[in-house]
């Protein structure tokens, strides 16, 4: 008997398609919620994302109570405080996020306090703390590639102390997730594609990574087919909503897989990235994908051979040797890079970036060892080993 | 209470070996800690007074090492002075078993979801590296391959430490051979 063992868990209900949006009212009634406030972005609502959500709504005799529009990009201790705030003075009943990773997560912090009571976050923080469920809480996401509508994970910045605030707990889950493709139809080419490649990275890494398991790869495995076949046409039409539908429900299938498998050493260094050199979190992702495949390739050889069939479909898969599809699958991964790069200039190294120097990979490799993300890659990684992909990320 | 009318001596051994490998951990921690540059180098970005602890949930035996400053860590049995900063529980002791026996890579199992992490997750991320290291200096090679991702190339400890390390490797086979059974 082998000591492989797995836990999987996802109770988000996913509600997708055309008129997704038009199921709120109805989901929201059936959790007795009568009073919701949206938490968005100054982008979202200028995009006029919010009318269609708030026109859905009010057809059903719904009124959105309140709507707090001003969610930082990077969300504080302070700006969940006076959501709290304008939440238990308004009265509202329930939580409605709409927006990307910010928003979301700025959602889950706010549904904690508003649901524990007190206006100090940080006594949240960590793993587990909380033990009920919370306030009925709703993510419509605006962005297909964060995956966040279906974690358990937030993460606040206290501003004061200048740390990050992890917080995880199932409780944090939303009861559903709304995916409506009139939510990503507007969202910019470079943004579209940092973002896909965001949630290709979390299937793969997902895939190829230690705690994989049965049911997170069958998640991983369609998202990654999804977006091979639907992210250039999607680049080309940015019109399509069958596309735009697909690559956001990927984002969702992908967000599921990593989640129950977590990611790594893309991620890792992603973050540290991330941090050092304030590049957005999906073009890190793109960016040091095939470099980190390529440091893997030995221990994840049979997993990344297998990712052909979905990354250039079933032609490919059969007529390249088994002993060469892992590799096949990396240069499948770099043609999609370069093709992207024709469409948007998406970076595909450290120095296209334009925005690191080669003195900052140093402190990058140094801070991605000490990321969480690590811990799940496959092969254990040093200082040098994540100091070597990093000079071949450069250029 | 009816499992342990049914196999009792299978139960306590377990236990007494997970006790007993925490204590052989705890100071082979510290030993290697005095010697071993590369464990140095990853304890110094704990800061100094920090305290480590890896317990079997909800109660059972537990482990605690103090990074004492400039890489070296103490050995404190089970006693804490003070609130823990880190602690990596085991969900079950047969969990515990299953790592502190080899059986189980110390990532696999946080990969399997065997153990929780209170605390900061970097110097989880450390202190897992620290345990990898360690390992692979009590085990000969061919277990150590199978407790931790890769088996460092660069070993360089007194013969002395490993073979007074590999004295409670053999007892612990021993105990592995018969609870196993
Ligand atoms: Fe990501």
């Amino acid at each position: 008997m082998t000591n492989k063992y797995y836990e999987f868990f996802c109770p988000v209900k996913v509600i997708a398609g055309k008129a997704a949006l038009e199921h709120i009212p109805y989901e929201l009634t059936g959790m007795a919620a009568k009073r919701p406030m949206i938490v968005t972005d100054k982008g979202v609502r200028a995009a006029g994302l919010l009318e269609p959500v708030i026109a859905a709504c009010e057809e059903s005799g719904l009124e959105i109570t309140s709507i707090y529009d001003d969610v930082p990009p990077d969300s504080s201790t302070t700006v969940v405080r006076d959501i709290a705030g304008i939440y238990r003075q308004e009265k509202c009943d329930s939580i409605i996020a709409v927006g990307g990773g910010s928003a979301i997560d700025t959602g889950k912090a706010v549904n904690i306090l508003v649901s524990e009571g007190g206006d100090d976050i940080a006594k949240y923080s960590g793993a587990g703390v909380l033990k009920h469920p919370l306030k009925p809480f709703f993510v419509v996401p605006t962005t297909a590639g964060t995956g966040s509508e279906v974690t358990s994970v937030a993460v606040i910045t206290d501003e004061a102390k200048g740390v990050k605030l992890p917080f995880t707990s199932p409780f944090l889950l939303p009861n559903a997730a709304i995916i409506d493709p009139r939510m990503t139809l507007t969202l910019p080419p470079h943004i579209t594609a940092a973002t896909a490649m965001d949630a290709m990275t979390h299937a793969t890494e997902a895939f190829t990574c230690m705690a994989k398991n049965p049911l997170s790869d069958a998640y991983a495995t369609s998202a990654i087919k999804k977006i091979s076949h639907s992210l250039l046409h999607v680049m080309d039409n940015p019109k399509d909503s069958d596309g735009r539908l697909d690559l956001a429900q990927a984002s969702t299938m992908a967000g599921i897989a990593f989640s129950n498998s977590m990611v790594g050493l893309v991620h890792a260094l992603g973050h540290a990235t991330g941090a050092i050199c304030h590049l957005p979190h999906g073009l890190c992702m793109s960016l040091y994908l095939p470099y980190v495949l390529e440091y893997n390739l030995e221990t994840i050889r049979d997993p990344l051979g297998e990712l052909l069939l979905y990354l250039e479909g079933p032609e490919v898969f059969a007529a390249t040797p088994a002993g060469r599809r892992a590799e096949a699958s990396i240069s499948a991964i770099r043609k999609l890079r370069d093709a992207l790069y024709k469409r948007c200039q998406l970076p595909r190294t450290l120095k296209e970036t334009g925005k690191v120097t080669e003195d900052q990979l140093d402190h990058i490799a140094e801070m991605a060892l000490d990321d969480g993300s690590i811990m799940f890659n496959p092969k254990e990684v040093t200082l040098e080993d994540a100091r070597a992909v990093l000079r071949r990320a450069w250029a | 209470m009816l499992a342990k009318r049914i196999q009792p001596m299978v139960f306590q051994a377990r236990r007494l070996y997970v006790e007993l490998m925490f204590q052989v951990m705890g100071r082979a921690l510290q030993a290697v800690s005095e010697v071993d540059e590369k464990v140095q180098n990853e304890a110094r970005a704990l800061p100094d007074g920090f305290l480590f602890e890896m317990m079997v949930m909800p109660n059972g035996s537990k482990l605690i090492v103090e990074h004492t400053g400039q890489g070296r860590f103490r050995y404190h049995d089970d006693q804490a002075p003070r609130p823990v900063d880190l602690s990596i529980q085991f969900k079950h002791i047969a969990h515990a078993f299953l790592v502190l026996s080899f059986q189980e890579k110390t990532s696999v199992a946080f990969a399997n979801d065997r153990m929780l992490v209170d605390g900061d997750i970097s110097y989880a991320v450390r202190m897992t590296r620290v345990l990898n290291r360690l390992e692979s200096f009590i085990l000969p090679k061919l277990i150590a391959e199978r407790a931790v991702k890769e088996y460092p190339a660069d070993l360089h400890l007194p013969e002395k430490l490993i073979s007074a390390a590999r004295i409670y490797l053999k007892v612990a086979t021993n105990f592995v051979e018969t609870v196993r059974a």
